[in-house]
């Protein structure tokens, strides 16, 4: 019998929404040309322990972090002190497939979005940070709605997780569980 | 008198023997854990299986993402099809009613008289339900909670709309020593809620329910003979995967009661029932709304939820019995707080600074039951759910009103969590708020109250459930939770859960004898 899992809506971006803009994103490369596009997107450091994400996905969701939570500014805890993308990578590891495809895939497509959508010669990788968040932001705003789901959905991500890090609390003025649970 | 029952982790046991049994009762929350008790008391011999785990105050730890994790459906992160409705569920013993915001609210006799002239459901009059009404509220501790307790975040809601004019209340709730921790989402770390974990659950077990966590009902077979056939898988200690061998449960008789999604889902599953399985389905999506005050207000701590602005609220609307809208503060994490917000970057992080100077509210808006659940061929699960019109212009309305509130009440800004912010500083401002057109993924919209996909109805032609919640097509297959409610009961489901399901066990314990 064919096990029947609960679905997982978190990032649902459908495939057949995904193969529509993967076409679109196919035949930009094979005018641009394949090499070039991942000339363009370089080559990710190594990773070790990775479950899921490959290390590609992983510096594509790691810079995504470090340019919604910054270093310095209000408090100088930063995404890049916390390690999210190990966090995202750890939470996907018990998603069902489909949800670990989407959002695989979701981090692909913003990976060569400034290529594919804003005709740019840098993946989000290489972008700075400002213009990473300027990105993204436009993401969010998008009249392509998988544009705007993959936004909310990593967004969504990276947000819950950043604060519930004991790290964050104090600067936000929360003071963590109150109640001893383990007596 | 049955002997007393135990409660059995799937996750680390095979399920009980026997396994034929009277009653299979399918979810634990207001719903399962009220039916399980009454038939256990009348002597039925009763299995609830419950998809969750069981988290008793002990357990439950005060960190968000290690709590929605383990206390909600798909993690916390269940959203609509289009990702514009975060569809809040529970998954625990005890279901919903241990990770709601306590709130006490009947259904409204308009809402009753509204079934009765509109969806043929003459039994359910405010007369017949009053005596199971009271039972819920006394099963509940149900108390309006003493001034004191309403902390600034509850305060400054009240102020503005007071200052307005506006009709609004304290409401009833269902806390009994309550430390004010402040975090009634995730589970009370100090077991101050008189939930179905703490009542029903208990009164089920002590009547001699068998009660099995991590259990997940795959299918049901059989559905019109004597003897149904569950098929059941196990899961892990997480409750992330199913493990070891597929087991079956037979029972004379099955009570759905794992919510308005998640019983319309298992119908569907099983090929189960006629075509109105899986539609009608209201969401009831709540919008939060910050401001920001000179004064410290810290809504993470103290009771959440109390107060409400039922000036915009109709319980008696002639078209769609419940109607309007009501403006109710919020108090939660950080992490989930955050994720509320539409700013990113340094204004994000600043925003966050100033957390403890943010009011924070929920605009609840009141619904027509227009969405649909579907499984698709590879078993996921599928909810369908476009804004109408007239909820685009209720979702307004409701903004600009809890706007005007929080700025009577002394408000610098009104921050609106749509993609681009708005920012409102004074009434001149609400204009802006006309212009946002709420398209999917651009507004953080929740859902805490599900309810419709196997509605109540006198005739199969209208309904996926009969007046006394057997499935149409089936024998002695029943919803016995939010699934057959037919329109929104009441601004929040627990208390009309527990009212309906005493109210049809009954029936059946009657019909049976």
């Amino acid at each position: 019998m064919k096990p029947l899992v609960v679905s997982v809506d978190f990032g649902s971006l459908s495939r057949r929404r995904f193969l529509k803009y993967g076409l679109s994103a196919a035949a930009f490369v094979t005018m641009g040309g394949v090499g070039s596009m991942l000339a363009l997107r370089g080559r990710a450091p190594d990773v070790d322990g990775l479950r899921v994400l490959t290390a590609h996905e992983y510096r594509t969701l790691a810079r995504l972090a470090e340019a919604i939570f910054p270093a310095g500014g209000a408090f100088p805890l930063g995404a890049a002190d916390l390690d999210l993308a190990r966090a995202f990578d750890a939470f996907l590891a018990d998603e069902p497939p489909w949800n670990v495809e989407d959002l695989r895939r979701a981090l692909v497509l913003l990976e060569f979005g400034p290529v594919v959508f804003e005709r740019r010669l840098a993946t989000f990788s290489h972008l700075d940070a400002d213009e990473r968040l300027a990105h993204f932001t436009r993401w969010t705003v998008a009249d392509s709605v998988l544009r705007r789901q993959a936004a909310a959905a990593l967004r969504t991500f990276l947000v819950t997780r950043f604060y519930d890090r004991p790290e964050a609390w104090a600067h936000v003025g929360y003071e963590g569980p109150l109640v001893n649970v383990s007596g | 008198m049955n002997a007393p029952g135990m409660i059995l982790d799937a996750s680390a046991s095979p399920l009980p023997q026997p396994r034929t049994v009277d009653v299979c009762v399918i979810g634990s929350g207001a719903g399962g854990a009220t039916a399980a008790w009454e038939l256990a008391r009348a002597g039925r011999d009763v299995l609830v299986l419950e998809e969750g785990g069981d988290f008793p105050k002990g357990r439950l730890t005060e960190r968000e993402n290690e709590m929605y994790d383990q206390l909600y459906v798909d993690r916390g992160a269940r959203t609509t099809s289009d990702l514009s409705v975060t569809v809040m569920q529970g998954r625990t013993l005890g279901g919903g009613t241990v990770i709601n915001a306590c709130d006490v609210v009947p259904i409204p006799d308009g809402v009753l008289r509204f079934w009765q002239r509109r969806h043929g459901l003459t039994d359910f009059s405010p007369e017949a339900l009053a005596p199971y009404r009271e039972r819920a509220l006394a099963d509940l501790s149900a108390s309006v909670p003493d001034e004191d307790r309403l902390n600034v975040n509850n305060k400054l809601l009240r102020a503005g709309a007071t200052a307005l004019g506006w009709r609004g209340e304290v409401m009833h709730h269902n806390r009994v020593g309550c430390a004010g921790v402040g975090e009634c989402m995730i589970g009370c770390p100090v077991g101050a809620k008189r939930n179905a974990r703490a009542v029903a659950i208990p009164g089920a077990l002590a009547a001699g329910a068998r009660v099995v966590t991590r259990a997940r009902v795959t299918r049901i077979d059989d559905a019109a003979a004597e003897v149904k056939t569950l098929r059941v898988r196990r899961l892990d200690a997480r409750g992330y995967h199913e493990q070891g061998d597929e087991a079956v449960v037979r029972a004379k008789t099955v009570v759905l009661a794992a919510n308005a999604v998640g019983s319309a889902a298992l119908l569907l599953r099983s090929g189960i029932g006629n075509a109105h399985v899986g539609r009608h389905l209201s969401l009831q999506p709540q919008l939060p709304l910050s401001a920001r005050f000179d004064r410290e207000v810290r809504s993470f701590r103290g009771i959440p939820q109390l107060y409400a602005v039922t000036e915009f609220e109709e319980t008696a609307h002639p078209e769609h019995g419940l109607w309007g809208f009501r403006i109710e503060p919020i108090g939660v994490t950080p992490g989930v707080y955050a994720s509320t917000l539409s700013f990113m970057g340094a204004d994000g992080k600043a925003m966050m600074q100033a957390w403890p100077n943010l009011a924070c509210a929920l605009l609840l808006t009141f619904d027509d039951p227009i969405g649909t659940v579907r499984v698709e061929p590879s078993g996921r699960l599928r909810i369908d759910y476009a804004l109408a019109d007239g909820q685009r212009v209720n979702l307004r309305a409701a903004i600009k009103a809890g706007a005007r509130a929080y700025l009577a009440a002394g408000a610098r800004e009104v921050y609106v969590p749509v993609a681009p912010p708005v920012v409102l500083r004074s009434e001149a401002d609400l204009t802006a708020v006309d212009r946002i057109d709420f398209r999917p993924a651009t507004a953080p919209l929740i859902s805490a109250h599900q309810q419709g996909t196997v509605r109540f109805a006198a005739s199969e032609r209208d309904g996926g459930a009969d007046p006394d919640g057997q499935v149409y097509g089936t024998r002695g297959v029943y919803v016995f939770d939010s699934s057959g409610f037919p329109s929104s009961s009441s601004s929040h489901t627990m208390t009309p859960i527990m009212t309906v399901s005493r109210y049809l066990t009954e029936r059946l314990l009657a019909r049976s004898a």
